[in-house]
């Protein structure tokens, strides 16, 4: 008896780093974190990108939609809390970036605000009904338009609406499951107050997420450091050390973080 | 044979992708400079990736004009110019890093140059591990050579390290003799 579930204990390991290694994956298209990633985010992940003010969520989540619509997948950021002409004219910075892209709709940005306006949900607290009537719509967009890849920027703005724990948790679940379905790979950019202890603002998102990509600050002699760290990324198996990041015009790069003498400043 | 042509023959044995610290004093510095940016980057048509921490990158460059040295090829990552309250406006040919403290920040701006200007190899220079050495204590200074020597390599780029022989400690030498490939003495005054 014993030698049987040995035995199938090994074969429910290879079949697991079978399914790892097999699965498909929506590469980022930066190049280190595709290696940290093992090749890329598994399709149709909800990834939370979580990290405090001026960590680069915002331009990581940008990169990550332009190089997919460079590539050929279509690509929608909604926006909370930016308009989006004010986005695009930063991105313009940056080398990768063409503006065609958004002429030609392969890469499309949404006003949230725009969205309450039109569901009439202009109000500072959702009902359960209305976190329906938003997961909908949202989904309703990426099946009609054919989107590939999503970042909402950012769910704590969302989160914030919402009145309870669990009508968070019904509406990450409800969103993440949809667009998984529809293998659309999603980036939730989360908010984080430097001096907060969890991977996110209610500690829900964190959970239900299946991915944390953690960004941050670190002091070294007064120099605060860039940082990124995937904590948990369902699908793969993959680095969980800390790299020190750098926004060139040519992109995100990575650098692994120098082991001597650093203060976590978030 | 001068110092310059010395250091240059040196540098051609090497393949590339190779390191080496070089040891100099005051007075084969400024031949040491004009063997690497101009002899040796222009007979093998390489980019100068020059990561000052000693003297700001615009006196480099003012150095390098009386020397006669064509700087069009050569372009700075500089460490020391803002501690100074000294940085000009960022661009490719200047890349200012906020202080020498901010070792992977050098290797980024070095990686970043190397990604955009990937039409010829090149050798990067970091003049020099001494000062780098009075910012970060010997222990991370080790494992950033380290890391980015190795990651050199993968550029196939050469890399030269500077080390003035009236500051160098055991420990330093050790450390270089460790690091890179191989090492050569300009000549000179030891300390």
């Amino acid at each position: 008896m014993k030698y049987w579930l040995r035995k199938l204990d090994i074969w429910l390991r290879i079949y697991y780093f079978v399914m790892i290694a097999t699965r498909e994956r929506c590469k980022t298209g930066i190049e280190e974190l595709d290696s940290i990633l093992n090749g890329g985010i598994p399709r149709g992940n909800t990834v939370l990108v979580t990290g405090s003010c001026g960590t680069g969520k915002t331009t990581l989540s940008l990169e990550f939609l332009t190089r997919g619509a460079l590539m050929g997948e279509r690509s929608m950021y909604i926006s909370v809390t930016e308009v989006p002409e004010k986005l695009i004219e930063n991105m313009s910075t940056y080398e990768f970036f063409d503006k065609n892209l958004v002429k030609e709709k392969k890469l499309i940005f949404v006003d949230l605000q725009e969205i309450y306006v039109k569901l009439g949900l202009e109000k500072l607290e959702f009902t359960l009904e209305d976190v329906n009537i938003l997961v909908e719509q949202i989904i309703k967009m990426v099946k009609e338009l054919g989107i590939k890849r999503l970042v909402i920027d950012s769910i704590t703005s969302i989160c914030y609406r919402l009145t309870s724990r669990e009508q968070i948790r019904e509406f990450i679940l409800q969103l993440g499951k949809a667009l998984s379905d529809m293998g659309c790979t999603t980036l939730l950019v989360s908010e984080l107050l430097p001096s907060a202890a969890g991977y996110s603002q209610y500690g829900v998102e964190e959970a239900i997420a299946d991915g944390i990509i953690l960004m941050g600050n670190l002091e070294r002699r007064g120099d605060l450091l860039r940082t990124i760290q995937v904590i948990k990324m369902r699908g793969t198996t993959h680095s969980r050390a800390k790299y020190v990041l750098d926004l060139t015009p040519i992109g995100i790069l990575l650098a692994p973080l120098l082991k001597g003498g650093s203060v976590e400043v978030r | 044979m001068s110092v310059s042509s010395n250091i240059v023959d040196k540098l051609s044995e090497l393949p590339p992708a190779s390191s080496l610290a070089l040891y100099v004093d005051v007075n084969t510095y400024f031949d040491a400079l004009r063997a690497i940016v101009d002899i040796f980057a222009t007979k093998n048509d390489l980019y100068v990736f020059y990561i000052s921490s000693t003297i700001p990158s615009k006196n480099i460059v003012g150095l390098l004009e009386i020397l006669g040295v064509d700087t069009s090829r050569v372009f700075f990552v500089d460490t020391i110019s803002h501690l100074m309250a000294n940085a000009g406006e960022m661009s490719d040919k200047f890349l200012y890093i906020e202080s020498p403290t901010m070792l992977e920040n050098v290797m980024l701006k070095i990686e970043y140059l190397l990604r955009k200007y990937n039409d010829k190899k090149a050798i990067v220079v970091l003049d020099s591990v001494n000062s780098m050495a009075i910012h970060n204590d010997l222990k991370i200074l080790s494992e950033f050579l380290h890391i980015f020597v190795t990651s050199l390599r993968s550029w196939e780029s050469y890399m030269v390290i500077i080390s003035m022989k009236e500051q160098n400690s055991e420990e330093m030498m050790n450390m270089l003799n460790l690091i890179c490939d191989d090492a050569y003495d300009a000549g000179g005054e030891e300390k």
